[in-house]
């Protein structure tokens, strides 16, 4: 709890994480319905489709636990919970890179999409990093 | 209220499929700018027209600062008709574009679906902006 009532939580990250799990939703499907294409309409090979998959699974664990733990933070200016969110990021920056730049074949839309993405991851890092400090900082009775 | 909570991200989420599509346009717009050409085209024509498409885009994205601009300053976030008019506005203007790219279409076409799809919603932006900083007025 903050003193004398003063909110720490912050507004911006707080919109930044409502977006970004409706987003991730839509990444997700998309990228789902662009394997398929993938592997049905191009010669794409089948072990790399099963590992980028699999891939995509993972990502979506990470990133439902990224977004619980900063949406937690946040909202109850706990600045452990947000430490934690805040090193979940890195995994999933890197996982979007990887879809991004080190699959077999990646569409345009692809692209767009993973831009728009670590858009969102940035924008985050810097605003979950004022809250954590923001917490950090505040003294409780 | 559970209305309101559903038309933000619909609205988000139906931006930036617009948005995604415009950017994809401004990278395979030759086939576009081909289709309203004749068979026999010089290159001072296909440039001539090549501009007037990256025009037409480029007004596009800055149509798209303006109205993320409003949204995320919260000025028009939760406002339940300008939310209603985005979302509308965008899904129509993605579907459109999606013929726009794959059955390509002439590119004189694209101004139209501009001026539905995002000068409309962008100009009820600016009137809201005007309206809540200017006039003092509250944002919903």
């Amino acid at each position: 709890t903050a003193i004398f009532g003063k909110k720490l939580s912050s507004t911006p990250l707080q919109v930044l994480l409502y977006l970004n799990c409706w987003y991730f939703a839509a990444f997700f499907l998309a990228n789902i319905l662009m394997f398929i294409y993938k592997g049905l309409l191009l010669p794409y090979p089948t072990s790399n489709l099963i590992l980028d998959v699999a891939l995509l699974v993972l990502f979506l664990g990470l990133e439902i636990l990224r977004i619980f733990y900063g949406w937690k933070g946040n909202l109850c200016e706990h600045a452990v919970t947000m430490a934690v969110s805040l090193f979940l990021l890195l995994p999933c920056i890197t996982l979007s890179a990887y879809f991004l730049f080190l699959q077999s074949m990646v569409l345009r839309l692809e692209f767009l999409l993973g831009l728009v993405l670590l858009g969102f991851y940035s924008l985050q890092f810097l605003l979950s990093i004022l809250a954590l400090s923001a917490f950090a900082r505040s003294k409780v009775y | 209220m559970s209305v309101i909570s559903s038309l933000v991200p619909a609205r988000f989420l139906t931006i930036i499929a617009h948005l995604v599509i415009v950017i994809t346009i401004f990278w395979t717009r030759e086939y576009n700018v081909k289709a309203c050409l004749p068979l026999e085209f010089t290159q001072e024509q296909y440039n001539s027209e090549d501009l007037k498409l990256v025009v037409a885009l480029s007004v596009t994205l800055g149509l798209f600062a303006i109205e993320l601009a409003g949204f995320f300053s919260g000025v028009s976030m939760f406002n339940g008709s300008q939310g209603l008019l985005s979302t509308g506005a965008h899904a129509s203007g993605s579907v459109a574009l999606v013929f726009f790219l794959f059955e390509q279409w002439d590119c004189a076409v694209y101004w139209w679906i501009l001026a539905f799809c995002s000068a409309l919603p962008a100009l009820m932006e600016i009137l809201l902006l005007i309206a809540v900083f200017g006039l003092s007025k509250k944002p919903l």
